[in-house]
């Protein structure tokens, strides 16, 4: 008897069957966008997503995500068209991501390092938390060019430059008969407030960019060095990383184009569709002034990915979201082909 | 999932009424903090307790229970 | 007594490749068997008539219920297909249509190791196809036909 099994960890959950390959089909729920694409792409009704208003909302133990295991013969279809990877199909511990016969969607997101000035604010803006920008500073010190003294013999110890110091570079230690007075010229920006405030003219201080500009800096010195990372795993190609960043270092290809309506009559300004939303694209319009009229929900749609969970969750179907083209790379089935094509709307 | 609700925890409050979007489109009225004049919404308050009138046409977007103040009316 | 079926088995096999032209030595080899035993079963010594019958009126089942009484008195594929494609006659023709979305499920129930995946579409190999039905009446979008010729 050929048989399914199936694992489950939490909310994620993994159903095998061994015969003559192992083939595993795999579900990470926190991925999971809840749009509702598997579920309708089954050839064999085994998927059900539920209600991801009320999941997502109320932070449901249930998972987002069920498949009677029974049902499910292992053909990977889901995997096939999920949006978000969250479901992993694999053959003999391959994903079909990686078999050449398998279709897949066209999508894809690059940071160029060459172009990255390491601002971080992509990985601020990216609504999945996918991005992590690491950055080293140049070292302060070597930005500013100065000098600075001071005369022991005239310094009263009182702190008071210690207290203004912008940078904490000085260290006034305030022991009676052991004073001591330290600068650490690391930290020193050769702003001179210690100079201009010192009751006893005990500093002697210059900014040599001041008298001389910057002739002594390595320009080399300055620059932020970094490296960018992003999670594959959790990124759905929304785009916000594109549209923030000011270099224009970042692609990104999404696989759906299309149409997102919301009829502004129908909707209740529940906020369902702004809680659901991957992508951050839907959001409460705040009014320009007191008493302005605006809409129920406002949409950024160049972030939109057309995947369809707010259409799926909207509670009044105020909500429509139209595919109107599909990049995959195609596959000699006609089952498959037609899997990805009737995603079209 | 199914709607539910515990009238022991309920204060009689409404705001899961006037919160609901499904109520609202059903009945126009409530969405402005007035009584619906349809017994066709999903919920209302009755002698000072929530009352579930048709559950059927939830559509669990989970709006009143994230508005409750105490927990009484949930999906699950 | 299983086992004596599956002599009664043998019997017929050898009796079908003796028929084919096979010397009693490659009949021996094929069927995992001794040749000396081989040359028992040509010349009706040691097998009663009883189990010959009962083999018989297995191979006039239903190519399912042959298959599988084979396999569980077997119980080893390799030699089940070598029995079940020498004793059994008949001619099957199988056809995938475009409806297959490649799960697989056929090729892990077919007991003959018939049918393998290409492109994610099933192929069966009509040759060693024994006509059982089991992918057909397995397959979740009814895209298999197996049709006798």
């Amino acid at each position: 008897m050929v048989v399914n099994t199936k694992e489950v960890t939490d909310k994620d959950f993994n159903i095998k069957r061994l015969a003559e390959e192992l083939r595993n089909l795999s579900f990470k729920d926190h991925i999971c966008i809840g749009c509702g694409i598997c579920e309708s792409s089954c050839p064999v009704s085994a998927i059900t997503v539920g209600d991801m208003g009320a999941i997502i909302r109320n932070n449901s133990p249930q998972p987002k995500l069920v498949i009677d295991e029974h049902e499910c013969v292992l053909c990977g279809i889901c995997s096939g068209v999920c949006p978000a990877d969250a479901l992993t199909f694999s053959i003999a511990n391959q994903p079909i991501s990686e078999i050449p016969a398998y279709p897949k969607y066209n999508a894809d997101v690059e940071i160029d390092d060459d172009k990255c000035i390491y601002c971080q604010k992509c990985e601020i803006a990216c609504p999945r938390e996918a991005i992590t920008i690491a950055r080293s500073l140049p070292d302060r010190s070597k930005l500013v060019t100065g000098e600075i003294e001071i005369a022991e013999d005239t310094c009263v110890y009182c702190g008071i430059c210690e207290e203004l110091c912008p940078a904490d570079a000085i260290d006034v230690d305030r022991t009676p008969e052991a004073e001591t007075i330290n600068v650490d010229k690391d930290k020193c920006v050769y702003c001179l407030v210690c100079k201009k405030s010192c009751p006893v003219t005990a500093i002697k201080a210059s900014c040599r960019i001041c008298s001389y500009g910057d002739y002594d800096i390595n320009l080399e010195d300055a620059v932020t060095k970094g490296s960018s990372f992003i999670d594959d795993e959790l990124c759905i190609k929304c785009g916000w990383c594109e549209g923030v960043c000011p270099t224009e270092a970042v692609k990104v290809k999404k696989p759906f184009e299309g149409l997102l309506k919301i009829h502004q009559d129908k909707c209740t300004a529940c906020g369902t569709c702004v809680d659901i939303c991957p992508c951050d694209v839907l959001s409460f319009p705040k009014p320009a002034k007191s008493g302005d009229i605006v809409d129920n929900v406002a949409k950024e749609e160049q972030y939109c990915i057309k995947c369809g969970a707010c259409a799926r969750a909207c509670p009044v179907e105020a909500i429509e979201v139209q595919i109107s083209n599909v990049d995959y790379i195609p596959t000699k089935s006609k089952s498959w082909s037609e899997k990805f094509e009737a995603l079209k709307n | 999932m199914e709607l539910k609700v515990n009238q022991d925890n309920c204060l009689g409050c409404g705001v899961c009424v006037v919160a609901c979007p499904v109520n609202a489109s059903i009945s126009p009225e409530v969405s402005g903090g007035h009584g619906a004049l349809k017994e066709d919404t999903i919920m209302m308050v009755e002698n000072g307790f929530i009352k579930l009138l048709n559950k059927d046409v939830c559509e669990k977007c989970g709006t009143c229970q994230m508005f409750c103040p105490v927990d009484a009316i949930w999906l699950e | 007594m299983p086992k004596h079926i599956v002599s009664g088995l043998k019997y017929l096999a050898t009796i079908e490749l003796k028929k084919k032209g096979l010397t009693q030595q490659k009949i021996a080899d094929e069927l995992e068997i001794d040749r000396s035993t081989v040359s028992h079963y040509l010349n009706g010594r040691n097998i009663s008539f009883h189990c010959i019958n009962v083999a018989e009126t297995m191979t006039q089942l239903s190519s399912k219920d042959f298959l599988i009484l084979t396999h569980s008195l077997f119980k080893n594929a390799e030699i089940t297909q070598k029995i079940i494609s020498i004793c059994q006659s008949k001619v099957f023709k199988a056809e995938v249509l475009d409806t297959c979305i490649g799960c697989g499920l056929c090729v892990d129930l077919c007991l003959m190791q018939a049918i393998n995946l290409e492109y994610l579409k099933a192929n069966i190999n009509s040759i060693k196809c024994c006509g059982c039905l089991l992918c057909q009446e397995g397959c979740p979008t009814n895209s298999i036909k197996v049709l006798e010729v």
